[in-house]
């Protein structure tokens, strides 16, 4: 990219002449390398893989992988020109940002399947032994978020409205940090979670945390997260996006076959999960970290193939709740053309 | 011999002496703040209008109005201020008062001294933030764990300000009192408290602007209401006029504050200059 | 009441303060106590009042204090020690309150010592209104509330210039004539020694030792009158003290 997506923001502006608190100015990326936001989480192995394996030099990109605490900030560094492209759930704040024109959804990611374990829902002990013994009983109790808006929010909403109770009879309680709403979770603080199922399964083999069902259930063909990146790349360079979808797309192969169907060898297997260590539990010896690493992987799309109806849901919910811009349409959040529409 | 007389003759080349004395002083200058006030809201404004400001870098000025009237027409104010304000009150008076009471002990006690400074000293700089997950064992997610985090941020600063200003008393009206015979009581209470009032007064300033900047950590743990919380969630969502009328209120709440330590200040400091 | 003092010596972390120090105040009594810098002047003051005990003799009272005397041994401070937060009329009632004087009666005698020093008109200033000269009558005032036996001075008046030193000295003088005290007067100032003093003490240079006892058979309010016999006075104790007192200028650079 020999521009940055910075100047596309200084719209009506000349050239880079713009008053440097607007934004500050950063290091522009080079034209053939592109930087890539990651979480320190399973679901984000596709990119280190592809980034390991060579994929992306495949399709001539240098790559620079970022590391973020936060979905959040990961949104707004793509906003802002930092990174390119990144891999989250919808949420509130990603509408917003479509909305202001600087990010858009290219394609598809995690996602609830059939058959393939999916994420779960938690209770604490006391709470489900005083009754909450499946998702139904949820009225009446509290359940944790990090913040409204977050894909949490959306989880307890749809749980709500399928058991046939409003969400505003639930307490949902936001904690910012996912750690905050396990300790919360497990001293009992809150009722109950939902999460995917690697950290679920990892909480539930204590004794201070329950399982009492699966988010599949009440949310069909959930698109859990979504690959994205500026509006910038993918108006007006579809180049950069296709090449890197069929880099991204190779390395969930190799993640599905190697953690969801467990088609691969155990060389490939072991050889997988050491590409993933590096970024994630990496505080953790490879031999702890990799059980918790292969068990409870959930389904990426082929492809980075996109569940258009869920992700319509899930702006519809956003809306509805006012946790989003209300004029915010769907072609403004995603991008189509890039990848299967589902 | 006495000459009262006290004209003078003016020679020609008699000048002036050139004065030198200007600059340095500070003048009252009311309408400056407002003016530049007002600028800067002009640049923002249409800076948003035209497009130079990008809205991801700031919002409009209208949105901010918006979230404004929204806070106001739907109720949401009172409940966040009013919510923001306890906590922020509670944890403050509370911290204030600990702070108080522990640097009174630390600067009249020398055992005191030796076992609370150290600790007091260790843990002053400790950031309160890093310490949430564990407030949230101890305290709870509830109101606890927020009024605790404030009152922590501000115990320490008070106990350090209280017992500097305790250590500043004069030794010599303290001898005083013990020569003319008073109580250990009364010596504490007449001499040793009004004379360290100053630095407890000054430090209240500083211990306040630490409870607005931890209150937004503190609604960072299971808060649905306050103003901490708002922006949290405004910027979660990144609606920026809302991050912003957050923003702009805890300001308001920081000035108010200032204001009324002020007028403690001239209230109870009227014996000073 | 009498004050005795008994061979009384002191150290402050191995260095020798005072020496051998032996004397008697008397009832009505004012003595002076002059000496060169540094000799322990203020540290033997201390000790008379029982703010620091010696490191070996003793201070010893004997005879009752006077009727309604609130605290016998009272201080008069160089820097005035008027507590800033406290108008003239609340540093006095300060020393009354822990008696129990309160209200109408504290009125009363805040009302007779300022009348006494003429401070009458300044009962609500704060001291930061006041002149050095006034601030020290204050302190003069908030001693006289206390009906002292003893009144104890460390230079009361050095921190003043010539001309209100002038005025507080025939006020002291003026307070003394009309109800005597006794009193040990701290000074540098040979004038003020000769003029107060009904005995002047002179110390050697540090450890403090009693060089001379001078006795001055004149009555104070005389004194004004007879100004060149103290002057005469003033030129001996000066002789006596030249040679002792550039010593412990010395000392003290060298130090
Ligand atoms: N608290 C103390 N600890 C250690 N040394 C002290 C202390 N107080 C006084 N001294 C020392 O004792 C000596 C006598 O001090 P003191 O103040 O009694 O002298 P002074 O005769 O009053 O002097 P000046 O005329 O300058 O007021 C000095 O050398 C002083 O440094
Ligand atoms: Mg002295």
């Amino acid at each position: 990219m020999t521009m940055t997506n910075r100047r596309a923001l200084l719209a009506g502006l000349g050239a880079a002449t713009a008053a440097p608190f607007v934004l500050p100015r950063r290091a522009l990326a080079a034209s053939d390398t592109i930087r890539v936001g990651i979480l320190s989480l399973t679901s984000h192995a596709p990119a280190l893989i592809a980034a390991a394996k060579g994929y992306f030099k495949e399709q001539g990109f240098e790559v620079k992988l970022v590391m973020f605490q936060a979905a959040q900030p990961m949104a707004v560094a793509i906003a802002s020109g930092d990174i390119d492209f990144g891999m989250t759930a919808i949420s509130g704040g990603l509408v917003s940002l479509a909305q202001k024109g600087a990010i858009r959804i290219i394609g598809g990611a995690l996602q609830e399947h059939e058959g393939i374990e999916g994420q779960k829902i938690l209770a604490s002990k006391k709470a489900h032994d005083a009754g909450l013994k499946t998702p139904a009983d949820l009225k009446g109790h509290s359940f944790g978020l990090t913040t409204a808006g977050s894909s949490f929010n959306y989880m307890a909403d749809m749980i709500a409205k399928k058991s046939g109770f409003p969400a505003s009879d639930m307490r949902l309680v936001p904690l910012q940090k996912v750690p905050a709403i396990i300790a919360s979770l497990k001293s009992g603080q809150i009722d109950a979670w939902s999460i995917v199922p690697n950290i679920a399964d990892a909480l539930t083999k204590g004794p201070e945390v329950v399982e009492i069902g699966k988010i599949s259930d009440y949310i069909p063909d959930y698109q859990v997260t979504t690959v994205f990146t500026s509006a910038r790349i993918a108006d007006t360079k579809p180049e950069i996006a296709k090449r890197y979808i069929a880099a991204l797309s190779k390395g969930i192969d190799d993640y599905n076959n190697a953690l969801v169907y467990k088609k691969a060898d155990q060389a490939e297997v072991d050889a997988i999960t050491k590409i993933i260590h590096q970024y994630v539990y990496s505080d953790q010896p490879l031999e702890k970290a990799a059980p918790r690493i292969q068990h409870g992987a959930m389904l990426c799309n082929p492809g980075a193939a996109l569940t258009m109806s869920s992700v319509k849901s899930q702006l519809e919910w956003l809306q509805g709740a006012n946790m989003a811009p209300k004029d915010v349409t769907l072609d403004q959040l995603v991008k189509t053309g890039y990848v299967k529409t589902l | 011999m006495r000459d009262t007389k006290t004209e003078i003759r003016i020679p020609a080349d008699a000048k002036p002496v050139p004065f030198r004395g200007g600059g340095f002083r500070q003048r009252r200058h009311p309408l400056l703040a407002p003016l530049v006030l007002a600028a800067l809201l002009a640049i923002w404004w249409a800076g948003s209008a035209t497009g130079v400001i990008s809205p991801i870098a700031m919002p409009a000025p209208k949105d901010v109005i918006d979230a404004f009237r929204d806070l106001w027409t739907t109720g949401a104010l009172w409940t966040n201020l009013s919510v923001s304000l306890y906590r922020l009150l509670v944890g403050w008076i509370l911290g204030s008062l600990l702070g108080i009471a522990v640097g009174l002990m630390i600067g009249l006690f020398s055992q005191a001294r030796a076992s609370a400074l150290p600790i007091v000293s260790a843990l002053f700089p400790v950031p309160k933030i890093a310490l949430l997950p564990l407030f949230i064992i101890w305290f709870g997610i509830g109101e606890g764990s927020k009024v605790a985090t404030i009152l922590f941020g501000t115990f320490f600063p008070t106990v350090i300000s209280t017992y500097a200003g305790v250590d500043a008393v004069d030794r010599g009206l303290i001898r005083m009192g013990q020569s003319f015979g008073l109580r250990w009581s009364s010596i504490v209470r007449k001499i040793i408290l009004p004379g360290a009032l100053p630095a407890i007064l000054s430090g209240f300033r500083i211990s306040f602007s630490i409870a607005i900047v931890l209150l937004v950590a503190a609604e960072m743990i299971g808060a649905q209401h306050g103003i901490g919380a708002y922006i949290l969630m405004a910027g979660s969502l990144f609606n920026l006029g809302q991050l912003f009328a957050g923003v702009i209120l805890l300001s308001a709440i920081g000035l108010f504050g200032s204001w009324l330590i002020g007028l403690a200040e001239r209230r109870m400091l009227d014996w000073r200059q | 009441m009498r004050i005795l003092l008994d061979k009384i010596s002191h150290a402050y972390d191995g260095t020798q303060v005072l020496q051998d120090i032996s004397l008697d105040l008397g009832k009505g009594e004012i003595v002076s106590i002059i000496g060169p810098s540094g000799c322990g002047k203020s540290t033997l003051l201390r000790m008379i009042g029982g703010l620091e005990r010696p490191t070996s003799g003793q201070v010893l009272v004997t005879g009752a204090a006077p009727q309604g005397c609130l605290n016998p041994l009272t201080y008069i401070f160089q820097d005035f020690a008027l507590l800033p937060w406290r108008t003239v009329a609340g540093n006095i009632s300060l020393v009354l309150e822990d008696h129990g004087i309160r209200g109408a009666r504290a009125r009363e005698v805040i009302d007779d010592v300022l009348a006494r020093t003429k401070l009458s008109d300044f009962r609500k200033a704060w001291p930061r209104q006041l002149s050095g000269g006034m601030k020290q009558r204050v302190a003069i005032a908030r001693a006289l509330a206390v009906r002292p036996a003893v009144m104890l001075m460390d230079e009361p008046l050095s921190a003043l210039d010539s001309q209100t030193r002038e005025l507080l000295m025939d006020d002291l003088v003026e307070l003394w004539t009309r109800t005597p005290f006794s009193a040990a007067y701290v000074t540098h100032n040979l004038a003020e020694a000769v003029r107060l003093g009904h005995r002047i003490v002179v110390l050697s240079r540090r450890p403090g030792r009693i060089r001379e006892v001078v006795t001055i058979d004149m009555p104070l309010a005389d004194r004004p009158a007879h100004m060149a016999e103290l002057e005469k006075i003033q030129r001996d104790l000066w002789d006596m003290m030249r040679d002792e007192a550039a010593a412990a200028d010395r000392e003290l650079a060298d130090a």
